[in-house]
């Protein structure tokens, strides 16, 4: 071997060393050029007023209040990740240096990719520094639970596609409108993925990170449904990695290798976006989450254990999911009225047990099994979605007694699974409601779970009868509902029967 | 144009005025000055942007990208309104810095004329594109009120990042003004979320329209070596 030649082997790893060294150089001068610090203060204030505020609404659960991340966080940084992305993507062009780079050594798509990552960073940083801060604000407020990371890895995969997407529009389109029209049509299609995704059941509109409405107790009674977040998340990449690769296919100038790896890094991200955007397409809403047939492991519908506490409402234990342990008082002094009106009679429950909450299905409520159980949801606790802590207390009062009187299942407000209440049993459920602490005025506004429900001249007719059966004494109340609860069950008891 | 020109035009003003009675900035050197400062700001470009808006003005409401009729149908078009606001202040970026401000007196007339005539044609593009299907809500009061306030705030952010990143604070407080509209916030100074014939909220939006312009005049944005 000539001396040459071992000049020539000692070479590539000082060559590499420099590289490596370069690379970090650039990109700490990216990272200082960045226009993105002058974002943090304005994000910082949306986040403490939207994301976090919302999130200290909702129960003290992790995956409800996490749901924050994708549904109010992400629509908080969207616009900015991409509009950023496009004005450090529009930077040569803008400043007509294009021409001039085109001669350092450096390949253009190196030089972009460098560029692209300092803006990455400083927005994925910064969105998880306000992941940080929220979920130690949860962890200090639940009971029970661990942070879900599913929410964190979609939503920072979508801000990668943003400001990837962004940044490559930055490049192939420079100019100082750039960025605001790219701002401005992320935040229109979030409007608009948002208004279509709401409420859907499946399908493609489920890609939307933001549009899918979590129970309040997801991740509690089952796993946090994986799938969903599995297709979005490789959507996402997918989108972010073909865009990275577009940026080395379309440059001007660069080696046919590197052109070629980039038209590689390309196919191989549309071919990512395309495998998530099928999958989502055959995604469907199930009771307790969205399912995706080709990604879906049956392990994940098995129930979680755990161990209910419990508090004890007159002789009848009522027992909370662990991480619903702060509504636990709120919830036996609720219920405790109520189990002490019936108790004693036939069907009265011997325990009430918080049950999952069925996805769009609204409230349940429901008296089943041997000895009876009552068993209720979740869906409204006090504190959140704007109900206050006697609407909460009315609400689960109303549920019991219907299902209690009537016999029925209370799913969504309205009953299912059964008949329609008599008049005398609708009478009787408003008696024993008065009794409870709930007014007929509250009732006769409707209390929307249950609520009666009857034509104004039938409803004076009913709760008049109500009124006189609530004015009676407990104990004749209790006597005579102790003889005749099966046939008033059964629907053989007419208005004028009643005391 | 070039320096000589720029003397030129500052020395034949009071020429002009004395000797002729059209003002100025009708002298064809002053024209020219008007349509180069206009060409420097992009305006034409500008111009097309703002059409574009009126358009997606136009299929928004025709095609129903609102959401139902309650606060939901303020989203889309407040998402417009900031938007035309952002290029109105991206376009007091100045490619000329100091040299521009030392060499014409007519800089700050000129800045005020581009904001104000750029904010009118973003509130004409978005009535004209509203107009044609008619069911704004809002309606062209809400618009007006909206498009102005949220010119000032970006007017007042040119003056401080630059006019390059001044999209950013009209689209900030337009995220803000979401919340408030869906939180049923009250303070006149976030205005979207006050009804349109609301006087406070007029105000609020007039006086920082008002601030931005005058910081603009007689400021500009920040100087571009920093920014653009």
């Amino acid at each position: 071997m000539s001396a040459a030649g071992a000049l020539v082997r000692t070479r590539p790893p000082r060559a590499e060393r420099a590289s490596t060294v370069s690379v970090a150089r650039l990109l700490r001068t990216e990272l200082r050029r960045s226009p993105w610090p002058w974002m943090i203060p304005l994000l910082a204030a949306l986040f403490f007023f939207d994301p976090f505020r919302t999130a200290m609404s909702y129960p003290p659960v992790w995956g409800v209040r996490a749901s924050v991340i994708t549904n109010k966080l992400l629509p908080d940084f969207e616009a900015f990740a991409a509009g950023v992305a496009a004005w450090a993507g529009s930077r040569d062009g803008r400043r007509g240096a294009t021409d001039l780079l085109t001669t350092t050594p450096w390949p253009v798509w190196a030089r972009r990719g460098v560029a692209l990552a300092a803006t990455m960073c400083w927005v994925l940083a910064t969105y998880l520094v306000f992941v940080a801060v929220l979920y130690i604000a949860i962890a200090r407020a639940s009971s029970w639970g661990g942070p879900p990371l599913w929410p964190v890895a979609v939503g920072a995969a979508v801000l990668a596609a943003l400001c990837a997407a962004g940044f490559a529009a930055g490049t192939f389109f420079p100019g100082r409108f750039t960025a605001p029209l790219v701002a401005l049509g992320v935040f229109l299609i979030s409007v608009s993925v948002f208004k279509n995704a709401v409420g859907s059941t499946g399908g493609y509109t489920l890609l939307s990170p933001s549009g899918v409405v979590p129970n309040p107790d997801i991740g509690v009674f089952y796993h946090y449904p994986p799938d969903l977040p599995t297709a979005q998340a490789l959507f996402f990449g997918g989108v972010a990695v073909a865009a990275a690769g577009a940026l080395g296919l379309f440059a001007v100038t660069g080696e046919v290798r590197l052109r070629r790896v980039a038209a590689v890094i390309a196919v191989a991200g549309v071919a990512a976006a395309g495998t998530g955007a099928g999958l989502a397409g055959t995604s469907r809403q199930e009771a307790y989450g969205v399912v995706i047939p080709a990604l879906h492991d049956a392990a994940s519908d098995r129930p979680v254990l755990y161990t209910p506490v419990c508090g004890d409402a007159g002789g009848v234990p009522v027992c909370l999911h662990p991480a619903f342990r702060a509504f636990l008082a709120g919830t036996v002094a609720a219920l405790r009225p109520v189990l002490a009106e019936v108790a004693g009679l036939p069907g009265g429950p011997v325990r009430a047990d918080q049950v999952a909450t069925q996805a769009m299905n609204g409230p349940q409520a429901s008296i089943t099994g041997t000895p009876p159980v009552f068993h209720f949801d979740m869906l409204n606790t006090p504190g959140s979605f704007a109900v206050s802590t006697a609407g909460f207390d009315d609400s689960l009062r109303v549920g019991f007694v219907t299902a209690f009187v009537s016999g029925s299942r209370i799913s969504g407000g309205a009953l299912r699974g059964g008949t329609r209440p008599a008049e005398a049993q609708i009478a009787v459920q408003a008696a024993l409601l008065e009794v409870a602490g709930v007014p007929l005025s509250a009732q006769r506004a409707g209390l929307g779970f249950g609520g009666i429900q009857e034509p104004p001249a039938d409803r004076a007719r009913i709760f008049a009868v109500a009124q006189r059966f609530a004015a009676l004494p407990s104990v004749t109340q209790h006597a005579w509902l102790a003889a005749r609860l099966p046939a008033l069950r059964a629907g053989q008891i007419t208005l004028a029967q009643l005391p | 144009m070039t320096a000589a020109g720029l003397q030129n035009l500052a020395g034949a003003a009071p020429e002009a005025k004395a000797s002729w009675p059209p003002p100025a900035w009708l002298h064809p050197a002053g024209l020219r000055l008007v349509r180069l400062h206009l060409a420097s700001r992009r305006v034409p470009a500008a111009l097309a942007a703002l059409a574009v808006c009126g358009v997606v003005m136009w299929a928004a409401l025709y095609w129903h990208w609102v959401l139902g009729s309650g606060t939901g149908a303020q989203s889309v078009p407040i998402v417009l309104e900031a938007g035309t606001a952002s290029v109105v202040a991206v376009t007091t970026s100045s490619p000329f810095g100091e040299l521009e401000r030392a060499g014409v007196r007519w800089l700050p007339w000129l800045r005020l004329g581009t904001a104000v005539a750029l904010a009118g044609a973003a509130v004409g593009a978005l009535c004209a594109g509203a107009a044609i299907t008619g069911d704004l809500s809002g309606g062209t009061l809400g618009v007006l009120r909206n498009v102005a306030g949220l010119t000032g705030i970006g007017l007042l952010a040119a003056a401080v990042t630059g006019g390059g990143l001044a999209w950013i604070a009209p689209m900030a407080y337009m995220v803000a003004a979401q919340y408030a509209i869906i939180a049923g916030w009250t303070t006149p100074w976030l205005w979207p979320a006050r009804p349109p014939a609301d006087h406070g909220a007029a105000l609020c939006a007039a006086l920082v329209l008002a601030a931005g312009v005058a910081v603009t005049a007689f400021r500009g944005a920040r100087d571009p070596a920093s920014g653009d």
